[in-house]
């Protein structure tokens, strides 16, 4: 669902995005992260989550991982994938 | 010589704009809103580098308020139209910057803004975003191109610090509006509390 995390275009963190396009319930992935303790931020059409390092999670499943360490933001992409992928549903 | 409010970012055309006017010998002040969580620690960051570079150079204090915005941004996302999202975030910081502006004794306001470099640059977007605020706005870059703009950047020391890596804002939407209407922005802006969202913005500023 997801090519290898890349940087992003300003340098300043790591992206994933789905391939093919997926949209993600972002409620859902609320409720996940909610329920194993982390913080989420919802605005709506993005969730911010975590703090180590900071994720947002956009509607069309793009993930931003915000840090310079590419280990961190791997290790942080593990751990975020199952709730990702139990909440999208083919793109529109 | 009178006293400004200078909205600053952390990018490349803030420190320019300000170095024109404190070239002339105005008396500014700084102002940032904070856009974390939809950013990193990045651009508060380079603004303060950016202060020390330009209070080094011309000798002034230079005080920067730094606002929180974050809150705000969520706001907008969850109540408002996506499309005029940067036209919204605009008028918000020009109302903090107005409220900061009124507290200091300070008569205009300024930015780095230049005519077309992105989509809350365009005529249409610009003025709508101002017309939520009435001191005047100075815009010294705003016949530059982004080649004249980074070359006096470089000149002054700015360059380097505006371009090290960060996380862009997050809350840009995919397709932003580069015609607004201001009838529009008016009625998203019925959604929400505006007066409380700026007195809750500014009360908690914090003076660096």
């Amino acid at each position: 669902m997801y090519r290898r995390l890349r940087l992003c275009s300003s340098g300043g963190g790591f992206e994933a995005i789905p391939d093919p396009p997926r949209r993600v319930d972002l409620a859902r992935v609320r409720a996940a992260l909610e329920k194993e303790g982390v913080r989420v931020v919802d605005a709506r059409v993005m969730l911010i989550a975590g703090s180590d390092p900071e994720i947002t999670i956009s509607q069309n499943g793009r993930l931003l991982f915000k840090t310079a360490d590419p280990d961190a933001a791997d290790r942080a992409f593990a751990r975020l994938l199952p709730a990702i992928e139990s909440a999208t549903r083919p793109g529109e | 010589m009178s006293r400004g409010v200078m909205l600053m970012s952390g990018g490349i055309d803030s420190p320019v704009a300000m170095h024109y006017l404190l070239r002339q010998g105005h008396e500014l002040l700084a102002v940032h809103l904070d856009n974390r969580p939809f950013t990193d620690d990045s651009p508060l960051s380079k603004v303060v580098d950016h202060l020390t570079v330009l209070r080094e150079r011309y000798h002034q204090p230079i005080p920067l308020y730094v606002v929180p915005h974050g809150s705000t941004q969520v706001t907008l996302m969850r109540e408002t139209d996506r499309h005029v999202g940067c036209v919204l975030c605009r008028r918000f910081m020009w109302r903090s910057a107005e409220r900061i502006a009124q507290r200091e004794g300070a008569t205009f306001l300024v930015t780095g803004e230049a005519l077309g470099q992105v989509a809350s640059q365009t005529l249409s977007n610009m003025r709508n975003a101002t017309a939520s605020v009435s001191l005047p706005i100075i815009r010294p870059l705003i016949g530059f191109d982004k080649s004249e703009i980074e070359a006096v950047a470089k000149s002054i020391g700015t360059y380097e610090i505006s371009t090290r890596p960060g996380v862009c804002c997050q809350a840009v939407p995919d397709k932003p509006a580069t015609r607004s209407n201001l009838v529009q922005i008016l009625k998203e802006e019925e959604r929400i509390d505006v007066e409380q969202i700026i007195d809750d913005c500014v009360r908690k500023a914090v003076l660096l």
